[in-house]
């Protein structure tokens, strides 16, 4: 409300300034020639300087000055000559054309593109009162660190945060960061080395290879550097080996370890005849059962609240806000390209160009799922 | 002389000082144009080698070397021919396997394309337009350019 | 919802262009002094809205406010201030927002300090401004509005791309725009002048203040702008002939021409139509200018704004101003009474040869700019035009004005005396040649054009300052009598002095460091030596950091002469996070007017990195020469005669004059 009397105020202040000249008592105008005169006697005075300066001589400055004369009389034959006579109307043509441009063209405009629905948002202000935008968090611990570069701590807790986001660079920076503080741990090798190997998409890097034997060597019984290691012999091909290492594995682990399946999948995808296209690259999947070798699996009851979302998605498509949920939960459990077909799905109800398309890719741009394709 | 042959005079010479003008400014053409070419171009059109050519494309991915000094050879490519170049000094800071390139400079006999000025794409959304719309037209899909913006 | 507020101003301020367009018109045409006096109200409201408008935005980039899509898309919250600040202009739509504004101003300018000009002539030159002011306002709210929001906000926003965020990008748009935009009055007054089919004598001295402000920002702005391209882009060029930096060179070389040819329109009357299209051609091309930058039609390390839809809607600006322009001239010209006769050899015919090179060697740049934009339109083939076109073309057709700039001032109105003043200048040149002669003994080699290019920089130096000389007498006179003189010198003269002594010392800059440059491209290790400019640099190895927005590495140099060690130079490599881009931050050192650039190319396997070095003799005296021929602007601006004319003065003048008769 407060917002609208502003832009009456605002509206009105404009009208007034531009109506009151209209309103003031017109009068004769002058025609031009007086300013001519101005001129030429200045052109004479500065004749005089010039000539008493001895920057030119006598003969050229009378010249001149015979020249400057001749239009200055003529100059003041026109000054006099000139007036216009007064119109005295009351331009109320003038005043109706003020008084309905202003607010017609200016609403009209405005409310073709304007949100007079959003409030300002300044980021300081968002950053004291987050709420539950989970990007605001992440963007407030951020700007700590980015005072406090040397706090340890702080990027150990952003890293983990940073992959359930999808934002695996940045991940792979703060693990990189907290290891460089905190010192080497499996924990930050590892965590660096997997958002690496999600960013190759699924492929065990030499650089992911090298933190995992790191990893290994502060900790040789860490389950997960070795899956990986074993997963790495796997997809350079040399089976025997990788057989051995996930053997080795499975034998060092007690019997009701939540990995034991994953591990023995490979094995028996190794042992089998034919090279079972399975047993390459890990699906997502097998990325998080992986994970779950150093945490607890929490996923569960969400990807059930999940699924019964997209059900009710599925009935009812015309919910921008479930879609936005929705696709912010499957990348929270990394679930990307369910992510993305769910962005697909949603888009086609709510077209890129609309203000509720827009919305979508913004947070898709913000979650980093790729729409390049979806988009068109 | 009369005002008049005066007058015609002045015209004269300033007409005359605008054909000059003109002249060098089609001999600075003649001189100095480079056409622009994606390989592809290079092997149906006969280019001959020394010509001054701008050579557009994407730097072949795995095709950067880098030789004696700051010399370095790389492969443009438009994904239906590919050429060999060699590039004698510092390249941008764009330069990147896979991204779209502009190189300036003439082709030798044996087919390597020397260049003298190497451009890379400017920014992340920016790829230099010659570029973009050949490779477009020949129906090469872009990597990383924004389609949403 | 201030930000709503901003965007509700921004379309009330072009409702209010419209009305400073339309009614004043009326007045004109009426004879109606109320309507006439709206213009300069409109104009002032105007301004406000357009400004608080501005203030909004800038605002809304101060506070990271990500819900405004123009925020997110270029700028981030880690940024240092200045460049949140900077930002505002530093994309497509906030650029325009800046036309926008400095456009809003010099109307409000006109308001304010036009109340000496005729009051038709006034209300013309705002209803002119308001129709420009109009169609950009259009542009902005239709195809580029900076105040479009985004629900849900993002947390961060994308960053302002790395190689402008520069203290140079900083002002460099702005200063440009005053320039550009500054050329839209003498256009305004041009149109005014052809609607009401007469121009009074005073004309040139109204529109000569602000063209001649116009033209010092616009050669600000194009120095900064080539300042910032040596030290930012790393590649050590200062002038590219790219077409971005035509766009803004064509407007000023027109503007050049028509702050010359305007001297002989106030002072013989002469030059009047000329003067006039000049006007309009000199807008045409910063208008065009803008198209060229604004639209991406052009393949350009630095054009950053590519959509069809905003090119075709300035093109139509373009042609509605242009075509509009020069239809109205072409039906008025011929009311307009030519002036003043003169000789050939004159101080007019001295400017009108300047006229005549100056808008050539502009067609010269526009050519070689549009051409291949026109081919590629008309037959699809591609070519591109390079520095070897422009340096040859332009290069050659500067030479004779050059030769000729130092005799202009020597020569007197209406006849002079060609030996005369040729004679006078014996000295000057006699210096410059000495000069040469001198640097060609201590530099032993070297390009022998260069040395006639030395000599012809000094020339001019001194032959402007032979101008002086002359006019304060000095030996000729007693040495108390001359300095009365000399301080009695109007400004102007001062000012043209100035403004032709940069062009020497400028000239001397650009050949030196064209024809005497080494470069060396080295693959260096830590402890490894090159040698430059007399200098010999050690590299010592590198150094990781950390900045707000980016992390770099930084090279260190040891420089040392004969053994000793003098200073030292960082050069770095930067990264910039958001958006994971490369940059280049050469270290330069300064010596004298020289200077020593080192910049950083790729690191090779073995600890090794690829070093390009540069040494730049008096490369400094391109940018001086610039700033003085800026302060030549300025002086002559401060000159009081320009100021004749000022109501006050008119009126109480006038009686005198019906006295006297």
């Amino acid at each position: 409300m407060l917002f609208w009397i502003l832009v009456a105020i605002l509206t009105a202040a404009v009208a007034v300034a531009l109506i009151l000249p209209l309103l003031r008592r017109t009068e004769t105008v002058a025609a031009g020639g007086s300013h001519d005169v101005a001129v030429y006697r200045d052109q004479l005075e500065e004749l005089k300087r010039d000539e008493a300066a001895g920057l030119i001589g006598s003969g050229e400055a009378e010249i001149a000055r015979a020249e400057v004369a001749r239009r200055l009389i003529a100059a003041t034959r026109n000054a006099d000559t000139g007036t216009i006579d007064p119109a005295g109307r009351r331009n109320r043509l003038a005043q109706a054309v003020v008084i309905l441009l202003l607010p017609a063209l200016g609403l009209c405009l405005y409310l073709a593109t304007g949100r007079p629905d959003l409030p300002s948002q300044p980021l300081a202000q968002r950053l004291a009162d987050p709420g539950n935008d989970v990007s605001i968090l992440i963007a407030k611990a951020e700007n700590h660190l980015a005072r406090n570069p040397g706090d340890g701590a702080g990027w150990e807790v952003l890293a983990p945060i940073y992959v359930r986001n999808g934002r695996l660079e940045d991940a792979v920076n703060a693990y990189a960061q907290a290891a460089r503080l905190l010192g080497a741990s499996p924990e930050r090798l590892d965590g660096r080395a997997e958002a690496l190997i999600m960013l190759a998409d699924g492929i065990v890097t030499d650089e992911a290879r090298k933190l995992f034997e790191q990893s290994v060597s502060l900790a040789p019984d860490n389950p997960r550097a070795r899956y990986y290691l074993a997963l790495a012999l796997e997809q350079e091909g040399d089976r025997d080996a990788a057989r051995a290492a996930y053997e080795a594995l499975a034998k060092g682990s007690p019997a009701d370890a939540p990995w034991l399946s994953l591990v023995n999948r490979h094995i028996a995808g190794l042992s089998g005849e034919t090279a079972d296209t399975a047993a390459g690259n890990p699906t997502a999947a097998d990325i998080a059962a992986a994970q779950d070798m150093s945490t607890e699996d929490r996923g569960q009851m969400i990807a059930g609240m999940v699924e019964s979302l997209a059900a009710k998605l599925a009935d009812d498509p015309a919910d921008l806000e479930g879609w936005q949920r929705l696709i912010r939960s499957y990348v929270v459990l990394d679930q990307r390209p369910q992510a993305q077909a769910a962005l697909r799905t949603a888009l086609k109800r709510f077209p890129a160009e609309s203000q509720n398309g827009r919305t979508l890719l913004a947070l898709a741009r913000d979650l980093s799922i790729p729409v390049e394709d979806v988009g068109q | 002389m009369t005002r008049k042959q005066k007058r015609l005079v002045v015209i004269g010479g300033g007409v005359a000082f605008l054909l000059a003008a003109v002249l060098l400014v089609m001999f600075a053409f003649s001189q100095s144009i480079a056409y622009f070419y994606v390989p592809g171009d290079l092997q149906t059109e006969n280019v001959a080698p020394g010509t001054r050519i701008r050579l557009g494309g994407l730097v072949e991915a795995g095709s950067v070397r880098r030789g004696e000094g700051s010399t370095i050879t790389f492969t443009v490519t438009d994904t239906l021919a590919t050429v060999p170049v060699t590039y004698t000094g510092i390249l941008p800071d764009l330069f990147r396997e896979g991204q779209g390139v502009v190189a300036e400079g003439a082709l030798g006999g044996d087919g390597l394309f020397v260049a003298d000025t190497v451009l890379a794409k400017h920014d992340e959304t920016y790829m230099p337009k010659d570029v973009a719309d050949r490779l477009e037209a020949q129906g090469v899909q872009l990597s990383g350019k924004e389609t949403i913006k | 919802m201030i930000i709503e507020l901003g965007h509700y101003a921004l379309v009330l301020a072009l409702a209010t262009t419209i009305i400073q367009c339309l009614l004043p018109l009326a007045g004109t045409l009426r004879n109606d002094r109320a309507l006439m006096a709206v213009a300069p109200a409109a104009a002032l409201a105007g301004f406000l809205l357009v400004l608080f408008s501005f203030c909004v935005l800038t605002f809304a980039y101060v506070v990271s406010d990500f819900s405004v899509v123009n925020v997110w898309e270029n700028s981030h919250s880690l940024k240092p201030m200045i460049y949140k600040i900077s930002g505002v202009w530093g994309n497509h739509e906030g650029s325009m927002m800046l036309w926008l504004l400095i456009l809003a101003i010099f109307s409000a300018l006109v308001a304010v300090f036009g109340s000496n000009l005729p009051e038709r002539l006034r209300a013309n030159v705002l209803a002119v401004q308001g129709l420009i002011s109009t169609a950009f306002g259009l542009f902005i709210l239709l195809t580029s509005n900076p105040f479009l929001r985004l629900s849900p906000a993002p947390a961060e926003g994308r960053d302002l791309n790395p190689v402008l965020q520069d203290i140079g990008l900083a002002i460099h748009p702005p200063l440009l725009y005053l320039g550009y935009v500054g050329f839209s009055l003498c256009f305004s007054f041009a149109i005014a002048a052809l609607i009401d089919g007469r121009i009074d004598a005073a004309w040139a001295r109204w529109v000569r203040p602000w063209a001649l402000a116009a033209w010092s920002f616009l050669t600000a702005g194009i120095a900064m702008g080539s300042y910032w391209a040596y030290y930012e882009l790393g590649w050590g060029g200062w002038w590219f002939w790219d077409p971005v930096e035509n766009a803004s060179f064509i407007p000023w070389l027109a503007g050049t021409a028509l702050l010359h040819s305007a001297i002989v329109m106030e002072k013989r009357e002469a030059l009047k139509i000329w003067t006039v299209l000049l006007a309009i051609l000199t807008f045409s091309m910063s208008l065009l200018g803008t198209f060229l930058v604004r639209s991406g039609v052009l393949t350009s390390v630095h054009a950053f704004a590519t959509d069809p839809t905003r090119g075709i809607f300035i093109l139509g600006i373009l042609v509605f101003f242009i075509g509009g322009a020069l239809s109205l001239f072409a039906f008025r010209a011929t009311t307009l009474k030519a002036g003043g006769l003169f000789q050939p050899i004159s101080r007019e015919g001295a400017l009108v040869l300047n006229n005549l090179i100056l808008t050539t060697a502009a067609a010269t740049v526009l050519t070689g700019t549009l051409y291949p934009l026109m081919l590629e339109a008309v037959t699809g083939e591609k070519i591109s035009v390079g520095p070897p076109f422009f340096n040859l073309t332009f290069g050659l057709l500067m030479i004779p004005l050059l030769l000729a700039v130092p005799f202009g001032p020597l020569l007197a109105w209406k006849r002079g005396d060609l030996l005369a003043a040729g004679q006078r200048l014996f000295a000057a040149a006699g210096i410059g040649l000495t000069v040469a002669a001198i640097a060609l003994y201590i530099e032993r080699g070297g390009p022998i054009m260069a040395y006639f290019g030395i000599a012809t920089g000094v020339y001019l130096i001194v032959g402007a300052l032979t101008d002086l000389w002359l006019r304060a007498g000095i030996g000729k006179v007693a040495p108390s009598v001359a300095w009365r003189r000399f301080k009695g010198l109007p400004g102007s003269a001062f000012g043209t002095a100035l403004a032709h002594l940069g062009v020497g010392v400028m000239l001397v800059g650009i050949v030196a460091v064209t024809a005497f440059e080494t470069e060396h491209v080295v693959e260096m290790k830590p402890g490894m030596q090159v040698e430059a400019g007399g200098f010999v640099l050690t590299y010592d190895g590198m150094r990781s950091g950390q900045g707000p927005n980016y992390s770099e590495d930084s090279a260190h140099f040891t420089v040392a002469r004969g053994g000793v060690a003098v200073t030292e130079i960082w050069s770095s490599k930067r990264m910039y996070t958001a958006r994971r881009m490369p940059t280049t931050e050469a270290g330069i050192r300064t010596f004298g007017l020289s200077q020593l650039y080192v910049s950083l190319g790729d690191e090779m396997t073995g600890g090794g990195i690829v070093v390009r070095v540069w040494w730049k003799p008096m490369i400094l005296c391109i940018w001086f020469g610039a700033l003085i021929m800026m302060a030549g602007g300025t002086v002559s601006l401060c000159d009081r005669r320009l100021r004749v004319g000022a109501p006050q003065k008119a009126r109480r003048m006038k009686p005198a004059v019906e006295a006297a008769e």
